[in-house]
């Protein structure tokens, strides 16, 4: 009997044990960390210390995400790096390549003792906030002027990465939502042109249904997928963006017209059918490869995925066009975007001046080398050229045309809400691909969730 | 106890280690999750002391509380319901199956397989008929298309097409436990009754049954812990979806500590769980104490 009893125990506590196991592997880390940190700063003071006259020597340390010697972005990394260590031989450039997730713990044990790298890696917004708040970030403004660099990022993309009016990161990409569609089965539902007002694109929808096609293709188990498309809706609906800074400042509620016009429209989606049956368990990757193997007509995703259509059977059939307006209102140049991480500089940096003539020459070269390794699509900056030339299929050329006119938009949900509110949200959206509902108590839902998570 | 007549410090210094290991992977980290249960803490910034606040939210406040605990305990009842059924089946077996080992390794197959694969594989069987679903399929086949639905997807009946799942998976693993305990009742016993003219289901009823008492009331206790425990069946299958529909207490757990990162309510349901856990654990055996007097 005790035995058994023993046995409750050790199930019932596995999730307390999970506790311990992310308590150890975080003091690992410092432990690396601190290791790390100090041979770096060993090297940046001999460094110092040996510069006499004329051009100092000096180290950058270059704490990045693109480790894969196999991804476009590891080759961009190091051949610009390389092409500047070379024009400067004064500079060496210590690179410090980790995965997404190690950055990430790296850098908060980091930011604790203050010993951030000259270079590293943030995400936008609410996600970046902290570090800023610690006043960890050198502002970038003066380096942006310089050089022109400013200009060379899509128009409002920068916003994501400022603070009371100081640029404190640049954006490696940025992507958009877009809707991909399969111009065969377009045809064979009879439709001619693609829709730019939600009537039409409703009625679009009807259309391929009848003809007993999936309209389109979604991976609802895993909730983000409804709820970015939600927010595009949204973002017509609120006549542009903002909406859910407005709930942040007290300015609007979820109550708002907006909001419940765009649930409705949601709404009458799911119910018109649009999306492939048992939506709600079909995880994202196999919602995506419904639309990839030509089983539904539409994906409603991010530019990331152009890749990957490119290169599936339906690739050559594929086009995109722009999320239409939503009762007449938003302005379809306005995107859901999704900035990318974004390179920051220590304001304790010893070298603050040469780290941003670096960055500056680095963010500048970028899009020539990106273009260069046909990794254009999804770039934070305007990249023009002729991608025909260059070998870019017609869709990648397609989607690059878009991001031309990129006029802003909004974040996700959750890169703006608090995690527990986020949650609520995801839950609520995901309810409604399985049963109808009144757009007041899905507002109501939010907006109690919003204030019990303050 | 001491029959080698071994020195106590000797016991003590080879048990040491292992007890030191248990101490701090099962003593302490209770300990460690009622105490992060006071807290309102989102396991990045620092924590703040709320006392029972937690409790009474998930008491009171939480709506997605009391249907995660009515979930979790329906799959308990579901599972333990299906222990006689073993049972029964086991001494079936015993009497008319001439290789019934055979038959039992096949009865066990699912239960070597990984979760993950099972309940890929039973979304698969779930799915729409035009997605390749194989239930549907078959309904279809039958002339039956009006009880076509989309099994995991209908919030009133996926939780019990999860129920199903784990009574497929685990009836050859309690059917197994089950068939060893009715082998193991001496055949003497039987012999003895047929001469008293007991035979059949007659000596099942009074001979069987009663004797398979102690390994019958493992298996519930086993199949009531693992039900408490549910989660890679649901996480794999519905991920607690649609809107909560199938969750249970663990995968309302997981949600509140890792997605919501809170992570204080996240070890409150945790402490709930482990309560629950002792409380139904000490039930069982007791019943069972006055079941098995009964019968010895």
């Amino acid at each position: 009997m005790v035995k058994k009893s023993t046995k409750t125990a050790a199930f019932a506590l596995t999730a307390a044990a999970l506790l311990m196991g992310a308590t150890a592997c975080g003091s690992n880390n410092a432990n690396n960390t601190s290791d790390n940190a100090n041979t770096g700063n060993t090297g940046t003071n001999a460094g110092g210390n040996a510069a006499a006259g004329g051009d100092k020597n000096v180290t950058i340390t270059f704490q990045n995400i693109y480790p894969d010697p196999a991804t476009p972005s590891y080759k961009m990394l190091h051949s610009i790096v390389d092409q500047y260590q070379k024009d400067h031989p004064n500079v060496k450039i210590e690179l410090d390549s980790l995965n997404t997730d190690q950055q990430k713990l790296k850098l908060k044990t980091q930011a604790a003792s203050k010993e951030v790298p000259d270079i590293t890696i943030v995400n936008p917004a609410a996600q970046m906030k902290p570090f800023v708040d610690a006043k960890l970030f050198a502002p970038l403004n003066d380096m942006l002027d310089q050089n022109g660099l400013k200009d060379t990022f899509q128009k409002g993309l920068l916003d994501y990465y400022s603070f009371d009016n100081n640029i404190y990161a640049l954006p490696d990409g940025n992507n958009i939502e877009v809707v991909y569609y399969n111009k065969d089965m377009f045809a064979q539902a009879g439709i001619t042109a693609t829709p730019t007002t939600y009537e039409e694109f409703l009625d679009d929808v009807k259309k391929i249904k009848a003809k007993g096609m999936t309209p389109i293709a979604i991976g609802e188990k895993d909730s983000w997928t409804g709820s970015f498309l939600f927010m595009n809706i949204l973002l017509r609906t609120n006549g542009g963006p903002g909406f859910l800074q407005d709930v942040l400042d007290g300015k609007k509620t979820f109550k708002d017209p907006a909001f419940t016009d765009a649930v409705s429209a949601m709404q009458d989606l799911i119910q018109a059918k649009a999306f492939e049956e048992g939506a709600t368990s079909i995880d994202y990757n196999t919602g995506g490869n419904l639309f990839k193997t030509g089983k539904a007509a539409m994906m409603i995703m991010g530019t990331w995925e152009t890749g990957a259509i490119d290169s599936s059977t339906v690739g050559p059939k594929v086009g995109v066009f722009k999320f239409p307006t939503v009762n007449g209102k938003g302005d379809p140049d306005q995107f859901m975007l999704a900035p990318g991480s974004a390179f920051a500089v220590s304001a304790n940096s010893k070298h603050l001046q040469e780290t941003k003539d670096f960055l500056n020459y680095f963010m500048t070269e970028m899009p020539k080398k990106q273009f260069e390794l046909k990794n254009a699509v999804g770039s934070g900056q305007i990249i023009t050229g002729d991608f025909k030339a260059a070998g870019y299929s017609q869709l990648a050329q397609d989607v690059l045309a878009l991001f031309q006119n990129v006029k802003g938009g909004d974040l996700a949900f959750d890169n703006t809400m608090k995690p527990a509110i986020a949650q609520a949200h995801l839950s609520s959206i995901q309810n409604m691909f399985v049963q109808k509902v009144d757009p007041a108590a899905v507002a109501a839902e939010h907006q109690s969730a919003f204030d019990s998570n303050k | 106890m001491n029959v080698l007549k071994v020195p106590a410090r000797t016991i003590a210094v080879f048990v040491l280690p292992c007890l030191i290991i248990y101490i701090g992977l099962v003593f302490v980290p209770i300990i460690v999750s009622i105490y992060d249960s006071l807290l309102d803490w989102d396991s990045i910034n620092k924590a703040k002391f709320i006392g029972l606040d937690n409790f009474k939210t998930m008491f009171a406040h939480d709506a997605n509380f009391w249907p995660a605990v009515r979930h979790t305990l329906m799959y308990a009842v579901f599972s333990m319901l299906e222990i006689p059924i073993c049972l029964f089946v086991a001494a079936l077996m015993n009497r008319y199956v001439k290789k019934a080992n055979t038959l039992v390794s096949i009865y066990f197959v699912p239960v070597i397989l990984s979760t993950v694969i099972i309940g890929q594989l039973w979304k698969t069987i779930y799915n729409p008929a035009d997605m390749g679903g194989m239930l549907n399929g078959i309904l279809n086949s039958l002339g039956l298309e009006s009880w076509t639905r989309s099994w995991l997807t209908e919030p009133k009946i996926a939780m019990y097409c999860l129920y199903f799942v784990s009574l497929w998976q685990y009836f050859g693993y309690h059917l197994l436990i089950q068939f060893t305990g009715v082998q193991n009742i001496p055949q003497e016993v039987y012999e003895a009754a047929k001469i008293d003219g007991a035979e059949g289901f007659k000596s099942d009823w009074y001979i069987t049954y009663p004797m398979a008492v102690p390994i019958f009331k493992i298996s519930i206790v086993l199949a009531f812990i693992g039900s408490l425990q549910q989660f890679d069946l649901v996480w794999v299958m519905t991920g607690g979806g649609p809107a909560h529909a199938t969750d249970t207490i663990s995968t309302h757990m997981y949600n509140s500590s890792f997605l919501s990162l809170k992570y204080g309510y996240g070890s409150a349901l945790a402490t709930f769980l482990v309560f629950v856990c002792l409380v139904f654990t000490v039930v069982i055996n007791s019943v069972f104490k006055k079941v098995e007097a009964k019968y010895s």
